[in-house]
Formats: structure tokens, sequence, C-alpha cells
């Protein structure tokens, strides 16, 4: 990624089809739940299998008087703990497209640095170095020290995985830098912002931009940036963040000083996305006969934009 | 042609692009199953593509490019899938790679040195009793002592259920303990402990065992003979395979730290793998033969067997040679 690339939890993906597209990089705080869950499901999964052997291997203990049965049982539980506690993450992750059940949840998916889908060697790798990347364990012993279950219940403090993922530059842990594997966030159902002007000086003010404008590519970035946050501003902030670029405007406009520069922005906005370029006829409505320029500023009553009822 | 006439051309296409990525996500493939609806979800998946790609050109606003990076990754994501490799790869990973990679890695050499040397040195110091007084009550303790030599005061014999039960246990203990060595030795240091622990803990056991006139020492040897080889040599080639990852982050060879230890990582997994397997079939020696009361030439022959066999794996079949997929 060049330097100049803007501080952000993205990372770049190199489509065969020649696209570059952007995926979000997922944090701690979202890997943590997920990992939560994916420990809860395979120990819910394991004590299903426990309580499944257990009843078929008691009955059949007790109805054929064997007590070969309860030691299959007792072996195959053990196997199975070992299966899953080691292997749950590897077979989801190769399986089922990068994901195990957890991170389904919170809409995250493992897949490798260079955006090509996860493969069963690095599901491996990723999850066998979960153990160095969940420790130093520790025990609760120092709290309580006569406590038996405090003294050898082992708590994984997750310490290193943490530093590593902080440390490294597409938030990976040991386990990711080694099997070179991202975990990026895959949601569904992303709402496509849509972008609708329901405010009616808007058009009538942006009728008398002169039609000669035209807009740079990074003006264009900014005002839409600019529009699609001024919902979540008040009228203050909006005023005095958008006057930085109205008033210049103003003036080569030559419009009234006294023109609302949050409006103006948004006039822009809409003339550059929205407006049909097209020169129709906008109807004025009520606005009819007012004009925004600073020729005709004593030609009227001086009506500023702000006082016209919407 | 404005934005917004755009996006509500466009809109439709990405609409039917979203719904066949969810049908992808849940059930992994499109709800009609015929060719047609995967060939349709191409054609959206490269008309996204192209939208991406021309979005600055056409000025799309921020959160439109925005949201067509997210839909664009769901479909990349759903069109370039996992490849589920079978069984079979693992397979040829085990009988091809693991010995070749076992054979030329100097880091399972050191591994094996480290821990067969400080094992038998630690035998030995344990053994003589009148030289080093005392060794082997230091690193055991005294408790350890007299639980193994209860353990061990009774001739072998036990029952079939006994042997399933523990194979299973040695299944789940002992590979354990062999992949947490693995996964430790990314910091290389904690792999370093782990091994020169286990190295002397259990060369202090042997050579306390092995003392004239210690209890239970002939049953201790009866129980240990058969399976020996396979967990000793399972030990030492997961701490080689630790090794080997963890060197990959400080000797890179002139690649990136990453990048080398991402090599290292590869190169390491076919030695895990075998260490992996020799867990198993020691666990397996380890419950049903070990535990039982056969004649002891029986299980030494077991032993000299399965040495042979390691030396057969490692040696003629991790021997370097030409051909294509020379190492």
């Amino acid at each position: 990624m060049p330097q100049t690339a803007p501080l952000d939890t993205t990372t770049e993906v190199v489509t065969p089809e020649n696209i570059g597209f952007k995926h979000l990089l997922a944090g701690p705080f979202r890997r943590l739940p997920a990992y939560l869950l994916d420990f809860a499901i395979s120990t819910g999964g394991f004590l299903l299998v426990v309580f499944f052997i257990i009843v078929v291997g008691g009955f059949l203990g007790i109805t054929l008087g064997n007590t070969i049965f309860p030691a299959f049982a007792a072996a195959g539980m053990l196997v199975t703990y070992f299966a899953i506690s080691w292997f749950y993450g590897v077979y989801f992750e190769t399986y089922f497209n990068g994901r195990t059940p957890g991170k389904w949840a919170m809409g995250l998916r493992v897949i490798s640095a260079d955006g090509h889908p996860i493969h069963g060697k690095q599901a491996l790798l990723r999850n066998l170095l979960r153990v160095a990347d969940l420790g130093p364990g520790t025990t609760l012993a120092a709290l309580d020290a006569d406590n038996p279950v405090f003294a050898v219940l082992p708590i994984s403090t997750g310490v290193i995985g943490l530093t590593v993922m902080l440390c490294s530059r597409r938030l990976q842990r040991l386990g990711d830098l080694a099997a070179g594997t991202i975990v990026v966030i895959d949601e569904r159902n992303w709402a496509l912002p849509v972008a609708r002007v329901d405010d009616e000086r808007v058009p009538a003010l942006a009728s008398f931009i002169p039609a000669d404008y035209r807009v740079s590519a990074s003006m264009a970035k900014a005002l839409a940036g600019y529009t699609e946050r001024r919902a979540f501003l008040a009228k203050g902030r909006r005023n005095e963040i958008a006057k930085h670029l109205a008033e210049p405007l103003i003036e080569r406009f030559e419009f009234r000083p006294d023109i609302d520069p949050d409006l103006l922005l948004y006039a822009m906005y809409y003339r550059t996305f929205l407006a049909d370029q097209q020169q129709e006829p906008v109807a004025l409505g009520p606005l009819a006969g007012f004009s925004p320029l600073l020729k005709d500023i004593d030609a009227q009553l001086p009506l500023s934009p702000q006082q016209v009822p919407a | 042609m404005n934005v917004a006439k755009l996006l509500e051309q466009r809109r439709q296409q990405w609409t039917e692009l979203e719904m066949l990525c969810g049908q992808l996500e849940v059930r992994g493939r499109t709800s009609r199953r015929t060719p047609g609806s995967i060939s349709r979800f191409a054609t959206l998946y490269r008309s996204a593509c192209a939208d991406l790609a021309l979005a600055n050109a056409y000025q799309l606003p921020p959160a439109t490019i925005a949201f067509l990076h997210r839909l664009v990754g769901r479909a990349h994501n759903q069109l370039y899938r996992s490849t589920s490799q079978g069984v079979s790869s693992w397979v040829d990973m085990v009988l091809h790679q693991s010995p070749k990679a076992i054979f030329n890695d100097i880091c399972v050499r050191i591994a094996a040195l480290v821990f067969f040397g400080l094992f038998t040195l630690s035998m030995i110091l344990a053994s003589n009793e009148s030289l080093f007084p005392g060794y082997a009550e230091r690193v055991l303790g005294g408790q350890q002592i007299s639980s193994m030599e209860d353990s061990f005061e009774q001739p072998l014999s036990a029952s079939t259920e006994h042997y399933i039960m523990m194979s299973g246990f040695y299944i789940q203990h002992n590979t354990s303990i062999g992949l947490q060595c693995f996964a430790w030795g990314i910091l290389l240091v904690p792999c370093l402990i782990i091994t020169s622990f286990n190295a002397v803990v259990l060369g202090a056991s042997f050579g306390y065992m092995a003392r004239e006139g210690s209890i239970g020492g002939d049953n201790f040897f009866q129980f240990v003979t058969a399976h020996g080889p396979f967990e000793l040599t399972a030990i030492a080639l997961s701490a080689g395979a630790g090794l080997r990852l963890g060197v990959g982050l400080f000797a890179t060879g002139g690649l990136r730290r990453t990048d080398s230890l991402q090599k290292n990582a590869i190169r390491a997994l076919p030695i895990i793998a075998a260490a992996v397997v020799l867990f198993v079939l020691a666990a397996f020696t380890e419950g049903f033969i070990s535990p039982s009361p056969l004649p002891y030439p029986l299980k030494a022959g077991w032993a000299i067997f399965s040495s042979g066999l390691m030396m057969f794996y490692f040696v003629v079949l991790g021997f370097p040679r030409g051909g294509p997929d020379a190492t």
C-alpha cells in the first residue's frame, strides 16, 4: 500500500478482473465476541456428543452386560474433545469459505492476505497457533491462594495476540501472520445510501449557479462527503464548516453575501450529482421571483433563504 | 448522464447481485440450480466490478463507492471460494513431503539434539546416585517419585476396557502437548523451554527407575519400551517444527519478516503433521501394548520394529533425490 493511502483499517485486494476493491479489516473488538461465540458453540457441541455417548454407551453397556462399550465411549469422548479443541476452526474455515459459526454471526471472514480464499493449510496453521496468541496463560491463584478452583483453572490472557495485532499493519495475530491470512468484515446487506434532496430551496438556488461552472473531481468528492454527513451536524456547525468553501463560491458566482453557506453546498451537490444537465426550467413555486444574485439585492426585499418557508 | 439516473439504472442489478450473494452464502448455491443463474451471478459480478472501476470517472459519491467496495468484496468471496482439499492431499503430505522436510531440516536436527541430549544427560545424572546425590529427587520431587513407584509396583496387567480408554486419553493428552510445543515455537523461547523441561523430567524418571533396586523399575521399563521410540521422536519432531516456525522470524534469508515467517510456517506444517501421526501411533501402542502383560521380548521387538519403520520413513522416503519434486 503506498504511503499516501489514508490511515484506515482497510486493505486493498486486486481481483482477477483487475479491479482493486477495499476490504474492511476486523479489529479485536469484533473478533473477540466471534471467538467467544465459537468457544461456546464448540463446548456446547462437545457436551452434546458427551451426552449422546453416555446415553448410547451406557444403554448398550447395561443391556448387553458388557463393559467394553463404556470404555469405547470414554475413549471416544477424549478423542472428540481433542478433535474439537484443535480442529473446530480448521474444519469450518476450510469447508465454509473462511467462516466459523461465530465469524458468520459477527459478519467476519478469513481470507488470504492477497484476497484469495483461504485453503486448508492456512486454516490449520492459524488455528494451531491460536494457543500462542491466547497466551500467556495464568491462573487466578493470586486472588485467592486457597481456592482450589482458582489455583488450577487456566486463564488465557490473549496479551500476545492483542499486542501483535496492534503492531501489525493489517490487524493480524501471530497465527494470521504465519498463515498469511487476514480477517475482514463481510457483512450482509449494506444499504445503498440514497441521495435525496427534500428541500425545495435547493433546486431553486442550484438553477442560479452559472452553467459554465465545472465541478472538479476533488470538489465533487468534498461536496458528497459534506452532504452525506450534514444530517448529523447541528445548524451552526454546518455553516461553520460550509463557510470555507461557500465564501469563495459566493464571490465567484456573484451571489449575495447573506446566502446560507450550508444551503449553497447542498445546492452544489444537487447540481453535481442529481440535477438533470438538460436545462429544463425549475418549478420555483413560492420562491418565484427571488434571486440570490448580488446585482438583484436592491431590486427586492432583503430575503435571505433561511426565512423562506420550506 | 447524472448520478441519480445512473444509480437508478444500476441499482436493480446491484440488488440482484446482493440477493444471489445472500443465497450463495446461506446455501452455497443459487436457489435455481441452473447453469444460467451461476453465469448470471458472474455477469453481475463483472458489471459491478466495471462500475467500481468507473466510479471515479462517474464521480460517484463516496458512500456509493464504499457500497460498491462492499458489494464487489462480498461477491468476490462467493465467486472465489475456498477449495476443500480432500483427505488424499493430507495423506500425500505425510507420505511424501514430511520425510523429505524432516530429512533436510536443520531445525529438526537441532531439536532432536537438544531433546535427546538433555534426555540422556538427565538420565545419566539421575541414575548415578553416588556421583550426583539428590538430582532425581530435586527434579521430580518426592511426591511424583512416590506416585510413580506406586503405579509401577504391581506387574502390568489390565483389561481391554482399560486399554481402549487409555488410548483415547493418550491421543488427547500427548498430542495436545506436542501441538502446544509447536504453537509456542513461533516465539522460539517457550518452545525450547517446554522441550527442555520435558527432556529433563523424562530423563530423570528414566534414570531414577534405572537405578539398581528401584521399586517398580522392571515394570516401568516393561511399560515404556514399546511406545518409547514413537513418542520420544514425536516430541522431538514437534519441537523441530516449532523451531522451524520461530527461526523464520529472524533468519529471514533476505525476505521480509512476515514473508519469511509464512514460508517457514508452510515448511513446518509437514513436520508437525508427521509428529501428530507418530503421537497417535504412540498412543495406540501406549494404550494397547505397553500396559499389557505381554512378554518383554515381544515389546522390545515392537520397539525395534517401530524404530526401523521410522528409519525407513525418514531416510528412505526422505532421502533427497532428483526428479520433478526434488527438494
